[in-house]
């Protein structure tokens, strides 16, 4: 839309033009402007780079200085007053515009600078503006976290503060951009759209608990499928607003992939996500499912070798999948009783239905193994009755030794 | 002591520094392959146990780390069954074994023994007697008296039973460690809940033997102050006619009456 709509309107300029008194041309304009020396009587810098500008959207397609400064199109006398009205770009670009205008960047920011407003100028440059899939453009999808980062490292604190932002650094989205040079990666805009962005507050935000499923789908259009199929994303759909979106396993800007050691979902790391919620007492309560799932998986040698950095030991994920976990007692469950064998067999090769008849997970052996409840108390008795023995005997041992020799030392 | 009614022929017979052999040189090494092989599985062992513990996690800070502890622990798994393999051998295929083990077989003197070491080493009896308690039932029973301590014969109840708490022990943990590192193997024969019963047996059997090692061995060989600061037997397998008298009176004297038969044919010749 936009890249028709600007040739249309130079055209009509050029066809009604002739009838008006003749404009400043880009020349006049440029006698004055092509020195680098020009300055304001502020001291701003007035030079325009021409070759610079030739080379942006606007030059390519010949627009003249006076398209953007409307208010110089009928000044005659030159040098121009020193203050113009601002360039308004909403007059070819009004969707846009319009956007922004309820955008967060739209309205004063709330926090103590509140005199920034962000105007078009701020993200796309001025003279040399350039489309947004130009690879030197300050809104190519590779450049777009240095053109936001530009504000929102210090000079514009967001809620979470400039680090939560700089975390978008370590990103797996960050580096394959970057590195990779991967074009189609996510950057801000990806998640946060551009003109229209909006506080994560806002339920509208395409960042929104509500919102943030839809938004990574986008991309991750399988992943986005398999998390509704789940126990989690029939939950999302039904609007619960305590299951788990994207963002609470994944966090939000430090997104790593699994294999990274630093990331919130490696191997290690886990249960940790997991037992978030799953060892909360009143979610538990809320919505009927069971706690006492970290400490009774760090008791098995699958959690303790997890605590020691072992990865090739079962996680949580290993066993329950990950974005489609599902309840056991869906056929399609992973630890369904009737697909363990499958299940445990991807590790324990030849896994049979033998992996099947016993409980993971036991709260209380009293009642749900009473087999290792049994051997638990034969062996606590034993070493307390034992060690106890052993004990006495010593201490008995030792005090009649005591008093032979505390004799023999009064008889000398 | 019953020596002391034919002193002079006893010292004679058996000098109080004479060296007797208790542990031959099979014996020691079986030993010390036991110590060795036990002290490795109890120290990458216990960090599974209480993997809580800091200290266990700043010395296993990396999954290789970890990795290594669990290649160790299978290694010192190996030379204890291969310890305890030859030991079995030892015993059925060698007289000396065959003794020893005849040797450590408990018997009923050995409840007996322990009863009255610990009765002596309390004293209770001894000072109510003397307070006039009990007279009666003292002077049927002398034994609930505890004057004198038990004459002890090779072995003593407390090394009797710490022989048949390794034999126990060892059992115990190579069948379920044997399952737990053939974890496939086990869930193929048992279902998981008695695979589950190995794991917990494992541990807390591994507990027990532990803390019996640091509580009870290390007291009788160690800490004792007859022994104190150790018996060096397991080092050189050398016990003295002395230490033979006073520890094992039963074994000194048959012994000696070994030697005094040697000696009969010759004696009527003498007078």
């Amino acid at each position: 839309m936009t890249s028709l709509r600007l040739p249309l309107v130079i055209a009509a300029l050029l066809a009604f033009g002739p009838a008006a008194p003749a404009a400043p041309s880009n020349e006049d304009c440029l006698a004055c402007h092509s020195d680098r020396d020009l300055k304001s009587s502020a001291g701003k810098p007035l030079y325009v780079d021409e070759p610079r500008f030739q080379s942006s959207v606007h030059g390519q397609a010949g627009a003249s200085c006076v398209d953007c400064h409307a208010d110089l199109a009928k000044v005659k006398d030159f040098p121009h007053a020193e203050k113009l009205r601002p360039v308004d770009c909403s007059l070819c670009h009004e969707a846009e515009s319009a956007a922004v205008r309820t955008s967060v960047h739209g309205q004063p920011h709330q926090a103590a600078n509140a005199s920034i407003v962000v105007s078009c100028k701020d993200c796309h440059g001025t003279h040399e503006v350039r489309k947004k899939d130009d690879l030197d453009s300050s809104v190519f999808a590779i450049n777009v976290p240095d053109t936001c980062e530009r504000c929102h490292l210090d000079a514009v604190r967001t809620k979470r503060g400039g680090d939560f932002v700089r975390t978008f650094n370590d990103s797996v989205h960050f580096k394959v951009a970057k590195k990779s040079g991967l074009s189609i990666s996510a950057s801000c805009a990806t998640c946060h759209g551009s003109h229209d962005a909006r506080p994560t507050t806002d339920p509208e935000s395409r960042v929104a608990r509500k919102n943030i499923i839809r938004t990574c789908g986008r991309c991750h259009a399988g992943i986005e499928r398999d998390y509704l199929e789940g126990v989690h994303g029939k939950g999302y759909l039904k609007g619960v607003k305590d299951v788990p979106v994207c963002t609470d396993c994944h966090s939000e800007h430090a997104i790593q992939t699994p294999e990274n050691a630093s990331s919130r979902i490696y191997g290690t790391q886990v249960s940790a996500v997991c037992s978030r919620c799953h060892d909360n007492e009143s979610l538990a309560r809320q919505y009927g499912f069971l706690t006492s799932r970290l400490r009774t998986y760090s008791d098995s040698f699958h959690g303790t070798a997890s605590r020691f950095g072992e990865t090739r030991v079962a996680n949580c994920a290993s066993c329950h999948g990950f974005h489609d976990i599902r309840n056991s007692t869906d056929p399609k469950s992973s630890i369904n009783p009737a697909n363990l064998a499958t299940t445990c067999g991807r590790c324990h090769a030849g896994a049979g239905p033998n992996f099947a008849k016993g409980k993971i997970h036991v709260v209380s052996e009293k009642t749900e193994a009473k087999g290792t409840y049994i051997a638990k108390i034969f062996y606590m008795t034993a070493i307390g009755g034992l060690i106890s023995v052993f004990c006495v005997f010593i201490a008995v041992d030792l005090t009649r030794r005591a008093r032979i020799r505390w004799k023999a030392k009064k008889t000398r | 002591m019953e020596s002391q009614k034919d002193p002079l022929t006893d010292q004679a017979l058996i000098r109080d520094d004479e060296v007797f052999l208790r542990m031959n040189f099979a014996e020691r090494l079986q030993h010390i392959l036991l110590i060795v092989s036990f002290t490795t599985l109890v120290l990458t062992g216990l960090p599974l146990l209480f993997y809580e513990l800091k200290i266990f996690k700043s010395v296993f800070a990396t999954a290789r780390a970890f990795q290594f502890r669990g290649w160790l622990h299978r290694a010192a798994a190996v030379v204890l069954i291969v310890d305890s393999l030859w030991h079995v051998a030892y015993t059925v295929f060698t007289a000396r074994g065959r003794q020893n083990f005849k040797e450590l077989l408990p018997r009923w003197k050995d409840v007996r023994d322990a009863v009255q070491q610990f009765g002596h080493n309390l004293g209770l009896t001894g000072f109510l007697h003397r307070r006039g308690v009990g007279k009666k039932f003292f002077a049927r029973h002398p034994f609930w008296l505890f004057e004198k301590e038990p004459e002890y014969g090779r072995y003593n109840f407390i090394e009797k039973f710490e022989y048949f708490s390794v034999v126990w022990g060892s059992l115990i943990m190579i069948l379920s460690g044997f399952f737990m590192w053939q974890v496939e193997l086990s869930l193929r024969l048992f279902p998981l809940w008695v695979h589950d019963i190995f794991v917990i047996v494992h541990g807390y059997e591994a507990m027990l033997a532990f803390l019996a090692i640091i509580i009870w061995h290390m007291y009788n060989v160690h800490l004792n102050p007859e022994v104190f600061p150790m018996s060096k037997v397991w080092l050189n397998g050398k016990i003295t006619g002395h230490e033979l008298r006073t520890l094992h009176p039963l074994e000194y004297r048959k012994i000696l009456e070994e030697r005094r038969k040697a000696l009969e044919p010759e004696s009527p010749t003498w007078s």
